[in-house]
Formats: C-alpha cells, structure tokens, sequence
C-alpha cells in the first residue's frame, strides 16, 4: 500500500488537469442529450478551468496554515463526489454547477498532493513527479475523454475517475510526514507564469479547436478523432529525448516549443484537404512544444520559490486563466466564421445541384430536401446523407446522386476549414506572444 | 557538442520542422482548400440539359435564364436561386429581371441555333393538351415543314415568356406538374398568338 501513495496521489493530479479538457470531444453528446446551446455547453468546459484558475492561489494560501493531509484528502473526496454528479447531471445547469465543484475540490488536491509528493519521494524527485503528471493529464485528456465517449458514453469520462480518487484519499491521509510550512519568501515569477498562460491559451486552440474540427467540421467519430489528436501526448513525450540529445539550455527549449507550437498551429490552419493525415505532422509540432515547454515553464516558475504549493497555485492558475482566455478569444472568432462560412457553403452546394447531371424534378426534390437538413441542423455542420436517400432514384442516376453527394460533402468540409482557419492563426499568434515573453531580455537585479 | 552548436542546434531543427510542414502543407494546396467560388453570371456558360422534348428546353432555358436574371440584379446565380427558393412575395425587379432573363436566353439559343423547330413542340403539346378530338387529329395531319413555316421556335417561346405569370410560377416551385400546367397554358397560347400573328402577315 505504502508503494501505491504517490503514484495514486500523481494519477489524481493528472486526472484533475486531465479534466481541463477531457469533455471536449464529449461536447457534441452533451450538448445533444441535455438539451443545450452551443454557449451553455462551452461553459461545460470554461466554468471549470476558471474556478481552477481563479481559486488555486487562494487555496494554496490557505494550505500554508495547516497540515496538507486532510485538506487534500477533503479536495480529492470532494473531486471524486463532484465527478459522480457531473456523470448522473440530467441537465446542463447541473452540470455547469458540479463542474464548478469539481474544480474546487480539484485546486485544493492538486496544491495538497504537490506537498505531499515532496513528503513522500523528497523535493526534486516529488516536484518532477507533479509536473509531469500535470503535462500528461493536460496532453491525455482529449483522448482519454474521446475513447469513452466513443466506447461507452460522455457521462463514463466522469465515472472512470471516481474509483481512481476514491482510492487516492486515503493515500493523502496516508502520507506520514508533512514538508515543514515556511514562511512567503518569494514573489511569484512573473515570466514563465506570463508565458505559461499565453502558451496555454495557445494550446487550446491546437486541442480544443482541432477536436471541433475533425468531429463538427469533417464528421469524424470521437474515438477517430480521439485517435487522431493522440499524436500530441505522443509527440511530447518524444520531446525530451530530443532535448536532451541537442543538450540545449532551459530557456532555448522554452524559446524552441512556442515556436514549434505556433508553427503546428499554422500549419493546423492550411490544411490542403480534410485527411486526417494532413493534421498529424502540425500536431506533432504542436506535441514537441507542449513537451518542451510547459515542464519546463512549471520547473521555472516554481524552482527554489517558497512556499512551494502557492508557486504552484500561480503556475495552475496561469495555466488555467490561459486557457480560459484562449476559449474567450477564440469562441466567439470560430462560431462567428462558421456563421459566415454558411452562404458560401450553401452557394457551392446550390451550383453543384444546379449542374448535376440528374433529371429536373429530381433535382427539385433534392433541392427541397437539402433546404430541409439545412434548416433542421441550423448552426451545425449539416449531414446531407438523408436528403439523398430520401431520393427516389433509378440505377445511373444513383451514382450520379453518389458522386453529387461527395462533392457537397467535401464543399461543406471545405467551408468548416476555412471557418477555422482565423482561430488557428490567433493561436498560433497567441503562441508567438508567448515566444516573445521568453525571449524579452531579463532586467538586472539593481543591488 | 560545442556551445554554438548547443544553442543553435535546437532551434534550426525547429526551423527546418516549421519550414518543412508549412511548405508541404502550402505545396498541396493548402492555402486554397475552401469552398467552390460561384461563377460571374454575366459570363456566358455552356449548360447541359438532362431531360429530352419540352421539359429539356424549359431546363435549358431555365438554367440560362436564371443566369440572366442574377446578371441585371447584380448578385449571383446561387444567390438568386437561394432567395427564390425562401419563398414569399418576390419583387416586381426580380420578375423583370427574369423574364428578360428567359427572352435572353431564347435568343442565345437561337443565335447558337439550339432551339427545336415547332413541329417537335407543337407534337409533344398536343401530347399533354386537351384539344378536341378533330382538332388534334387536323392539326397532326399537318407536314412539319407547313409547321415549321407557320410557327418559329423562338417567336412562340417569347410569347410564352410573355404569356406566364411567373410570380405565379415561382410560387409552385416544388410542384413540377403544376409547373408543367402553367407551361402547357403559356406555350399553347403562345402557338395560338403566334399563328394569329403569321396570318395577319400573310393577310
């Protein structure tokens, strides 16, 4: 049991970073079965990364006063009863507030299972041990949240996690020595937080975006897609071997991943066709800067700062202000383009229907259909199959039909692309501010 | 490795990734993969119909009419046909614009010399009309090329043109028989004015 402390209490952590973004290939479920608008199930992913982000440093400061044991066992339990309710929400207010409560249990696990880990493996080994767990969660959870909305449905992603943090409270409460609490000793620093949010806000856009993008804009299947984006996490454990062979220093590396971050986010935004496979070399981009700098960034933030938990609050409030800001940026520019990618959409598909080699009143038919699916699926990216097999059809104009069908199939991923594009390039602009944070010359210490 | 090659290694890999997927990704079109842009309707197209007889001319003429229109009222095909297919009360501008669309169209046809000679749609008309009986039969009795001298294609289309109410029309958009009906009405009283017309000429 005593062997099973720490990683139970480093799975916790990734678990609850992990659940940043876990429900956004869930979204489209969730917003189906519960009834919702596109802007209340976006606060399903906003609530709880700025409650984590607003909370963090608060609670981190509170901790300093007591023994981390119970509060963090309290934080995990809490956590663990939150996600139970996430996964039995029967409606999307219900949600919204237990994911709220979700992240406050979780601000108060993630600082209490920091100072824990140190007490269990010792300072560098315990706060390596807490930022990779963090960098893991962060990268797995799209995929994670993915196969099992694919597998079994979007309420497991919140059953999966209770049992691992059930587990884990009475591993807090196992720790049997608590770091000494030492005195505020150190201001925040202000840089790698800074970068660490601009990155953030910046990743959200390659995850969250890239996620819309393949199951709302090319229809793909949340377990595809999942697959598909499982080329970040593998891409940024990657990282560090190459790192280490090139040797570079710190801030190169961090200098290196925002670059790399912003170039796969350009390259996200050009795709030249809707293959999966044109989005695997940008993700790996993306994947080695994740893995080069938000280890890094934590490391940087945190090192030799006391007291150490609230060093950490402010790096996982950095994080997660970020990626808040990233969604308040972002939403409101992708939504916008979808709506306005509507007529040229609806024009291509109009003309392709006007010069189809089928018969006048099939055509007529056809048209009355298409306006049908349109108009029911207003906001989305349609799904024009129906409307074809509504048709009545003989043997070659089927194929006609077919091949008319994959044309405006591809009109339509075409349109959700270019839709996208704009949010890409923030990100990725969002990612070359935050390369300029790094690269800014650092002010000399005046004694 | 040297300091130089430390500091610098990293990043010209880096440099060569970026560079190299955005150059793959640009050389395969990546910039250009968004939705088909619509066509200048005042740019003649070549259109092709797909059904035969009367119905085949009316698409022809719909299709190159419709192009037209949009041309006179400054916007699209795809635009146009968008805004007819919305429904409700069109404009007295729109109706104009296509039925001087649709005469276009019959004279472009006839310039290209595409238009059927009478006797072929004065046979299918009487295929669908409700003619008397000995009138039909004095009428079939007739050579084509008395048929063809008496009527010319493109003086009864514009007749008909002229004939239909097309805000009536655009109103049975999804019902092709009702179509077919306001047709039939329009190109048998177009036959009926254009012969009148000839006689007055010979008289």
């Amino acid at each position: 049991m005593r062997r099973a402390v720490a990683p139970l209490l480093a799975v916790t952590v990734a678990l609850v970073l992990a659940d940043s973004a876990v429900v956004t290939l869930a979204l489209p479920d969730i917003l189906q079965e519960l009834d919702a608008s596109v802007p209340q199930v976006a606060w399903v992913l906003i609530c709880f990364n700025l409650v984590l982000g607003l909370v963090s440093v608060p609670t981190a400061m509170s901790l300093l006063r007591v023994s981390p044991r119970v509060p963090s066992a309290i934080g995990i339990a809490v956590f663990a009863g939150a996600s139970a309710w996430c996964a039995v929400a029967g409606s999307i207010d219900v949600l919204i507030v237990a994911r709220c409560v979700q992240a406050l249990g979780g601000a108060l696990a993630l600082v209490g299972c920091l100072e824990l880990m140190v007490a269990e493996w010792g300072e560098r080994r315990g706060v390596a041990a807490w930022v990779t767990a963090g960098v893991v969660g962060t990268a797995t959870g799209p995929v994670a949240g993915g196969l099992l909305t694919q597998a079994i449905s979007w309420e497991a992603i919140f059953v999966v996690q209770v049992p691992f943090a059930v587990l884990a409270v009475p591993a807090a409460l196992a720790v049997r020595a608590a770091p000494a609490q030492v005195p505020d000793r150190h201001r925040p620093e202000a840089r790698p937080n800074l970068t660490l949010a601009l990155l953030s806000a910046a990743l959200t856009a390659a995850l969250f975006l890239l996620v819309l993008l393949l199951v709302e804009g090319w229809r793909r299947s949340p377990a595809t897609a999942a697959l598909t984006v499982s080329v970040v996490p593998v891409a940024a454990l990657a990282a560090r071997p190459l790192a280490r062979l090139l040797r570079a220093s710190p801030q190169v590396e961090v200098a290196v991943g925002c670059f790399l971050v912003a170039g796969g986010l350009a390259g996200l935004a050009i795709p030249p066709s809707a293959y999966l496979a044109w989005t695997i070399a940008p993700q790996a981009l993306v994947g080695l800067g994740l893995g080069l700098t938000v280890d890094r960034l934590t490391a940087q933030a945190m090192d030799m700062r006391l007291p150490r938990a609230r060093h950490a609050g402010w790096t996982i409030a950095a994080r997660h202000v970020g990626v808040v800001v990233g969604l308040a940026i972002l939403t409101p520019v992708f939504t916008a383009d979808l709506r306005d990618a509507q007529v040229p959409a609806q024009e291509a598909i109009t003309a392709l229907v006007i010069d189809a080699a089928l018969q006048p009143q099939d055509k007529v038919d056809l048209a009355g259909a298409l306006g049908e699916e349109l108009s029911e699926q207003q906001g989305r990216v349609p799904d024009l199959h129906r409307a074809f097999t509504s048709l009545d059809l003989d043997p070659d104009d089927r194929l006609v039909a077919d091949e008319l069908e994959r044309d405006l199939d591809s009109q339509l991923e075409r349109a959700a692309t270019h839709a996208f594009r704009d949010s890409f390039l923030i990100g990725s602009g969002l990612a070359l501010a935050a390369l300029a944070t790094a690269l800014l010359p650092r002010r000399r210490r005046t004694t | 490795m040297s300091a130089w090659a430390r500091t610098a290694g990293l990043p010209a890999a880096a440099l060569a990734l970026v560079g190299g997927v955005l150059a793959v990704q640009l050389a395969n079109g990546g910039g250009s993969f968004e939705p088909m842009r619509t066509a200048d309707p005042c740019v003649e197209r070549t259109v092709t119909a797909q059904a035969d007889g009367i119905e085949g001319l009316t698409e022809s003429l719909v299709l190159l009419g419709v192009d037209g229109a949009a041309c006179r009222l400054d916007t699209s095909r795809e635009a146009f046909v968008l805004e007819l297919g919305q429904g409700g009360e069109r404009t007295d501008a729109e109706i104009d614009a296509l039925r001087e669309g649709l005469r276009d169209a019959v004279r472009r046809m006839d310039d290209e010399g595409s238009l059927p000679p009478a006797s072929d749609l004065v046979d299918e008309a009487l295929d669908t009309a409700e003619l008397n009986g000995f009138l039909e039969a004095a009428i079939r009795a007739l050579p084509d090329s008395v048929v063809d001298a008496a009527l010319k294609t493109d003086d009864v289309l514009l007749r008909a043109i002229d004939e239909l109410d097309l805000r009536e029309l655009l109103g049975d958009l999804d019902s092709q028989d009702e179509l077919n009906a306001q047709l039939e009405v329009a190109i048998t009283q177009a036959v009926k004015d254009s012969l009148a017309a000839r006689l007055r000429d010979l008289i």
